[in-house]
């Protein structure tokens, strides 16, 4: 068969190869998949639904004036300000995923791993952080029980 | 290769005998007895660092087996066993202090390895594949330090380890694919401590076996390689006994060192980032505490991920920190292939300065990073403004005194990388400038001088003592 020497030969054995590298890909694909699935983690519950603070955890807010709690997969810091008001806050920080904590002699939110900063509505005061912190709803009931509410789509 | 047993019925010559018609060992031990190592016009101790590493590394093999009889990873077993080993088992202490004390001897043998198989451009052809396997095989160390830290589930490793997995997000497309991989889960969880103790004691360990053995057969292969300008070395010395009895040696102060530091300061010098007092045992809802820091070796991507502001060239800070991170790192892998001179077996005076910057480079963040100087003491913080003054001083000191060296004794002319880098100390340590505007900075300086020595045609010809 005269072929043109610009134009790649098409042989049995190059349609042959072919079939065989795609055999290859797909068996690898075939083992990998199952792998990386095994690896990652199930999905979790999500935020969660309102949260009530247990009796110890408002004894201890009262106290300490925070605490940290969890609420779903996410870790919530609760505090109360100079003029005791609550705020939840998410206790994660946004730079590098630290546990952030509540100063009252400064009002502020401080990042110990790597010195951010942000006010009590979790805006970003200083440091390296790039995002704030996503608003909890807390309130506090007339019998004096806690409830936290988890920030609504797109407010996080 | 198979080997001739028709002489297998004879009998004589003991168990080498015995062993020699069955398995051909002659030729291997004819090998052994022509085994040369170069002796060349530079020291000869830097032929021992890789021997030292590798004895470190046996030493964890055997520590953490022991380690291995009584740990138990879980929520409520990791931190109490470790506290189990270290004050009730007979002798636990010394074996986790071993553990310890050889994890960073370890990491410093194989840093001061690299370095010197880079000053003496060792990784030239033909050995490229040696300085690879040798990088991905400091990577793997780093992956051991990085795993085995979160084990005891005390604080100080739940915080390290938030962060340093964090920065998985910054990976384009699969960041939180890797985040949630690495995590078994969105958070640092025991999920996490399981997948690491996995890592650490079996999926590292047998991938480092393997490179191990190939770095050392690709060594072996090639030989050790003569000094820069030789083809081959100008005289040797036997393998064996002569270079093996010195390796020996070496082993046997190695083993004195450790021991020494083991028994008398079993819980490291107290200096942040070389310490693994058990401290209090992790708890995901307590607050970052002050003064946390990762493992010695990691500080200074911890202290480049402080001085990225949060947003940086449209991207986040740690993002953009990791982004340097990873480039700088894969421009150290590919050193061979960058290095055109030490290629052609020329005297490539550059990448000596490269060397030693990049030493600078790392030492100043090293020092901020402990907050030398910043005067913080108690619930005090340091001063970030005083810490980089003092530091400053300090680097720009060092790096005056190792070059008047390198100028004197060694006879080097070439400083460019070694003055950028100083400048930018300098601006920012002394004129309080930002750490990344003075590293800019620092950065047209280095490619404005750059362009002027190629104008002048070549690099300034290192003189060789």
């Amino acid at each position: 068969m005269p072929t043109n020497d610009t134009e790649p030969v098409r042989t049995r054995r190059s349609l042959l190869d072919l079939l065989l590298g795609v055999g290859f890909i797909g068996f690898a694909a075939s083992a990998l998949y199952p792998v990386l699935r095994y690896l990652k983690p199930m999905a979790s519950a999500g935020p969660g639904g309102p949260l009530k603070l247990t009796a110890d955890e408002v004894g201890k807010l009262a106290k300490e004036h925070s605490i940290i709690t969890r609420l779903g997969t996410g870790r919530v810091l609760v505090f109360e300000d100079a003029q005791q008001n609550l705020r939840a806050l998410d206790a994660r920080c946004t730079h590098e995923g630290c546990t952030v904590q509540y100063v009252p002699g400064d009002s502020v939110i401080w990042c110990a791993c790597h010195n951010g900063r942000y006010d009590l509505d979790g805006r970003v005061l200083a440091g390296p952080p790039p995002r704030p912190l996503a608003l909890y709803g807390c309130t506090r009931d007339p019998d004096g029980s806690v409830t936290i509410q988890p920030p609504k789509k797109g407010e996080s | 290769m198979s080997v001739d047993t028709s002489n297998i019925a004879k009998e004589g010559g003991g168990v080498f005998g015995w062993l020699d018609r069955r398995y051909g060992l002659t030729p291997l031990v004819e090998f052994m007895k022509h085994k040369e190592v170069p002796v060349g016009v530079h020291s000869m101790f830097w032929y021992y660092l890789g021997g030292a590493t590798l004895f470190f590394f046996m030493m964890q093999v055997c520590t953490g087996s022991l380690l291995l009889l009584f740990y138990q990873a879980g929520e409520s077993t990791s931190y109490e066993s470790i506290r189990f080993i270290t004050t009730k088992v007979p002798f636990g202490w010394l074996v986790r202090s071993m553990h310890c004390w050889s994890a960073h001897l370890m990491i410093i043998s194989l840093v001061t390895h690299m370095f010197s198989t880079m000053m003496l451009k060792a990784y030239r052809p033909p050995r490229e594949m040696t300085w690879v396997t040798g990088f991905i095989l400091l990577s793997l160390a780093l992956g051991f330090g990085f795993s085995g830290y979160l084990l005891p589930w005390n604080e100080l490793a739940f915080f390290a380890t938030a962060v340093g997995t964090d920065s998985m997000k910054a990976v384009p497309g699969i960041g939180d694919f890797l985040l949630q991989v690495l995590r078994g889960g969105t958070d640092v969880s025991i999920n996490t401590l399981h997948r690491f103790f996995g890592l650490h004691v079996v999926i590292l360990p047998l991938v480092m076996v393997g490179l191990v053995t190939a770095h050392l057969l690709v060594i072996q292969r090639q030989g050790m390689a003569p000094p820069q300008g030789h083809k081959t070395a100008p005289k040797g010395m036997r393998f064996f006994p002569d270079f093996a009895l010195r390796d020996l040696q070496l082993w046997l102060m190695c083993l004195i060192v450790l021991a020494s530091l083991a028994v008398f300061l079993p819980y490291g010098p107290h200096i942040p980032g070389i310490e693994w007092e058990l401290g209090k045992k992790a708890n995901p809802l307590a607050p970052a505490y002050p003064g946390i820091k990762p493992e010695w070796y990691f500080l200074w991507i911890y202290q480049l991920l402080k001085e990225f502001p949060a947003h940086f060239l449209g991207m986040e800070g740690s993002q953009a920190a990791v982004l340097l991170v990873g480039l700088l790192m894969g421009a150290w892998a590919m050193m061979p292939w960058l290095d055109r001179r030490a290629q052609r077996d020329e005297a490539s005076p550059g990448f000596t300065d490269i060397g030693a910057a990049t030493l600078i480079f790392l030492g100043f963040l090293l020092f901020k990073a402990w907050d030398i100087g910043g005067g913080g003491i108690g619930d005090k913080l340091p001063d970030p403004v005083l810490t980089a003054r003092i530091c400053a001083f300090w680097w720009l000191g060092i790096a005056s005194v190792a070059t008047a060296l390198r100028a004197t004794v060694l006879h080097q002319r070439y400083f460019l990388f070694t003055a950028a880098t100083a400048l930018q100390i300098a601006l920012h340590g002394l004129l309080g400038m930002q750490y990344l505007a003075a590293g800019g900075i620092a950065l047209v300086a280095l490619v404005i001088g750059l362009l002027v020595l190629r104008s002048r045609g070549q690099a300034v010809p290192e003189v060789r003592s």
